[in-house]
């Protein structure tokens, strides 16, 4: 579903951010994409999301993704961004929600009946017609999420979802992750989180793929993850 | 500087809904089809910033007194003079609408006052000719960059404050509102105007050599140089410029106000009734000071009438020294007036 | 409370008053925009010496804000921008204008204070009336009423994208304000070596802010397309309404209902 070919990019000649980069999702999988700042999190994000472009291939549903099929690309392709206030540039949740079904030409009926299926999936009906500046943090992500889903993507690409959340509303949001059956790549500082809701995790560091493999074993191997300026998830600390 | 709906008449309202009305028209018909959409977040964010940052008062160094920041020309340095217009017309449409600054109806005399000068004269006759000037040095050197900025913020703060000033006198004369004579009126409001175009200049433009120095590639007509070696200072820059505009502004104001004494007794008499705290340029607490200021003008005006007016039998003499009295106790009264209705209608201070 | 906290709390309550519910709220936004209009241009083309048929004029604020249910005091306090302005100009016309206007036993009254309260007085009715407006339709739904009246898509779009981003921002402001503040309480405002940098961070932040957010419009497939909740267009009956309070208002304009009503008790 998702696939990275020996992918490089770099603003300045001689300073890899991200070092020949290959990976491969398959439909279905929920992967964690983690790593110390400025390990090249972000940047997998932009390029698989077409805001930045770099060499090598880049494939979402077995499409390459170059500047000039974008349009397509990304009406497969659902990214929920770290800072919800800027994904919800609407008055309301419910005018957030219907700006990407509307621009992809859903009638008003189809979009109506999709955003209603998507806070119900949420429980969230009650946000509906909420002004997105009164809503709390919690709220907020949550309903960042629905616009997402209202999409109906094939693809989630998360940016921390559960940054800056109570236990509770991560909880909610944890909840939520996992009741999706669409391919996932969640980055995240949250590795509770991610061994929450991901079967893979891809560790990244400076630019270069340090391990790919199954959560638990690479979650649990304290060496490899300090040598890369990481430690272990709380909950096999505290045991 | 925001006009009232009470102090325009329908016509000049609705003139002036008309020139600014033309003014936007033309602005979103040279923002180009491309660029209108992308270039819609970053004037809201702009104009929601320009919001917020009007709301920051800075301390104005040994006056205990702060100012504010002007919209207009940074808008237009960084989004150039269409785009920053149209975002100032949406600042001040939610000032008016949710804060009653300014008014419905004189909407379109606020956005030809503040936003159009600001906009178009601080850029297409200031900002540009100065920064593609070799002013100071080569269009590409550090230094000189700087001063093109920082002497580009000041003239454009100072000129589009004054032709916005001299507006609302005549929009408020044009409409017939006000008794004030045309020339008194102009002499009280340009030479308070052009102390706080200057203060909001120095603002302006200490806000817009930081972005300078961090990304100059968000500056209009702006050529990023290599940072150079001996930088002056922002003190120092400042000192230079406060010196000359001082001077400049100084020998303006005297010639604004060679109508008889009428400031400095103005002025005088307000410092007197006890408002020199904090009066300087907040700008609502100018609008307040800026009233004892006129009132106490407009007093002075009247005492010079009292001779045949009140005191027709009395003696020149005599008649000076009690409208000079009389004048005096009306000062600290309307001052007084003035700044209970002030503190009555501003929000209460919770610790 | 500082300054821009003071702003954000009198966003919410705008808010807040628009999502009440009475017959004022339920009016369409767009004949109510072009009645507040109507109403302002009339107060303000009232003759200064006309108080007693601008008196008549109060008339309509107070009753709508009873049918409304927004309260008058909220509107008042918004006053403290306009009245001191507009007390500035009418204060001076007491000096200026001597003409004698009538006469209360042994006290003449001059044009020049009769002009000055018919100052005040519009500039209190005017404000009454965009706040009524504003307090019961909120901005999404006068943003419907200018769409409507065909203001271009790209400033009733800008004015929509600002009001979401003020309170953003205002937030960050305040947190930097209050930050500042922390480490130097003895200072009034912000001094003058953090000038440029204060504002200035938060402007390259906002930059930052501004680019993600176009990416975000363009991940969901923006094309230049807003689409907003646009309410039922007014009915026929709302429009009759609409029109009948309208001539109700021109009426009170070239018919003096107050010295009318005068003449009924005093010959």
């Amino acid at each position: 579903m998702i696939e990275m070919k020996h992918v490089s990019f770099r603003y300045e000649a001689g300073k890899e951010i991200l070092d020949d980069i290959s990976f491969r999702l398959e439909a279905g999988e929920s992967v964690g994409l983690i790593g110390a700042n400025g390990a090249g999190k972000s940047t997998i994000m932009k390029l698989l999301s077409g805001i930045l472009f770099g060499d090598g291939e880049v494939l979402i549903a077995k499409t390459a993704v170059n500047p000039k099929n974008l349009y397509e690309i990304r009406r497969k392709l659902g990214y929920v961004l770290q800072d919800s206030d800027d994904q919800m540039f609407m008055p309301t949740v419910y005018e957030d929600m219907i700006f990407a079904p509307r621009n992809y030409g859903l009638s008003k009926e189809e979009t109506e009946e999709r955003i209603d299926a998507v806070l119900e999936k949420l429980d969230l009906k009650e946000l509906k017609h909420s002004r997105n500046h009164k809503i709390s943090g919690g709220e907020k992500r949550m309903a960042a999420i629905a616009t997402i889903l209202a999409m109906d993507p094939e693809v989630i690409l998360m940016d921390e979802p559960t940054a800056s959340l109570d236990p509770y509303n991560r909880r909610l949001v944890i909840n939520a992750i996992n009741s999706l059956s669409q391919t996932k790549l969640i980055t995240s500082h949250d590795l509770d989180m991610i061994l929450d809701t991901c079967g893979r995790v891809i560790l990244l560091d400076q630019g270069k793929i340090i391990a790919d493999g199954k959560t638990e074993e690479i979650l649990r191997d304290q060496k490899l993850l300090e040598a890369h300026r990481m430690e272990l998830p709380l909950s096999f600390t505290r045991r | 500087m925001h006009m009232a709906d009470a102090l325009l008449s329908p016509a000049v309202a609705t003139a002036m809904y008309a020139a600014s009305g033309t003014a936007a028209a033309i602005s979103i018909r040279r923002l180009k089809k491309d660029e209108e959409h992308s270039k819609l977040p970053v004037m809201a964010v702009s104009a929601a910033m320009i919001f917020a940052g009007q709301m920051i008062n800075y301390t104005i160094p040994g006056t205990g007194s702060s100012g504010h920041l002007c919209g207009g020309m940074l808008l237009s340095a960084l989004l150039g003079p269409y785009a920053g217009f149209l975002s100032m017309i949406v600042v001040l449409a939610i000032q008016c609408l949710f804060f009653a600054d300014g008014g419905l109806m004189a909407l379109g005399a606020n956005v030809w006052n503040m936003a159009f000068y600001g906009c178009f004269v601080g850029y297409f006759l200031i900002w540009r000719p100065i920064m593609r000037s070799r002013l100071f040095g080569a269009s590409d050197d550090h230094n000189a960059q700087r001063l093109r900025i920082i002497l580009a913020s000041v003239l454009g703060c100072v000129i589009t404050l004054q032709l916005g000033a001299f507006s609302v006198v005549l929009e408020t004369t044009l409409s017939g509102i006000t008794e004030l004579p045309f020339g008194a009126f102009c002499g009280l409001m340009l030479p308070i105007h052009l102390a706080i175009g200057f203060v909001e200049g120095l603002i302006t433009a200490a806000v817009l050599t930081f972005v300078y120095e961090a990304r100059p590639e968000l500056l209009q007509e702006v050529t990023p140089a290599e940072a150079g070696s001996g930088k002056l200072s922002l003190k120092q820059t400042v000192a230079i410029l406060a010196v000359v505009t001082c001077l400049v502004g100084g020998g303006l104001s005297l010639y604004a106000s060679s109508n008889p004494d009428g400031l400095e007794w103005a002025l005088f008499g307000n410092a007197e009734a006890g408002y020199n705290e904090n009066m300087g340029l907040d700008e609502d607490n100018f609008g307040v000071s800026s009233t004892a200021a006129e009132t106490a003008a407009g007093i002075q005006e009247t005492t010079s009438f009292l001779p045949d007016y009140a005191f027709k039998d009395s003696d020149s003499a005599a008649g000076t020294t009690v409208s000079g009295l009389v004048g005096s106790a009306m000062v600290a009264g309307a001052a007084a007036l003035i700044c209970l209705a002030g503190g009555f209608f501003r929000p209460k201070k919770t610790a | 409370m500082n300054k821009i906290d003071q702003a954000l709390y009198e966003f919410r309550e705008m808010d807040e008053l628009a999502d009440q519910d009475s017959l004022v709220h339920r009016f369409p936004v767009l004949p109510k925009v072009l009645l507040t209009i109507l109403y302002i241009l009339i107060v303000l083309s009232f003759h200064k010496y006309d108080l007693s048929s601008l008196s008549v004029m109060i008339l309509f604020p107070v009753f709508f804000y009873q049918l409304s249910g927004i309260p008058l005091r909220k509107c008042f306090y918004k006053l403290r921008f306009v009245l001191p302005l507009v007390m500035a100009v009418g204060i001076l016309n007491p000096f200026f204008d001597h003409t004698v206007i009538m006469k209360i036993g042994p006290l003449s009254v001059t044009g020049g204070w009769i002009s000055m309260l018919t100052l005040m007085l519009k500039g209190i009715l005017a404000l009454t009336a965009s706040f009524l407006l504003v307090a019961t339709s909120g901005i999404a739904r006068i943003c419907a009423a200018l769409r409507r009246m065909h203001v271009p898509s790209v400033l009733v779009t800008l004015l929509l994208l600002t009001y979401r981003y003020i309170t953003v921002l205002s937030e960050e402001v305040s947190v930097m304000s209050n930050a500042y503040h922390l480490r130097a309480p003895r200072q009034k405002g912000i001094e003058y070596s953090a000038w440029g940098s204060f504002l200035g961070q938060l402007l390259l932040r906002s930059m930052d802010r501004a680019e993600e957010i176009y990416q975000a419009m363009l991940l969901r497939g923006f094309h230049g397309h807003f689409h907003y909740v646009d309410e039922k267009p007014a009915s026929p009956k709302d429009w009759l309404t609409g029109l009948l309070i309208g001539a109700l208002i021109v009426f009170c304009r070239y018919y003096n209902v107050a010295s009318f009503l005068g003449s009924l008790f005093v010959r």
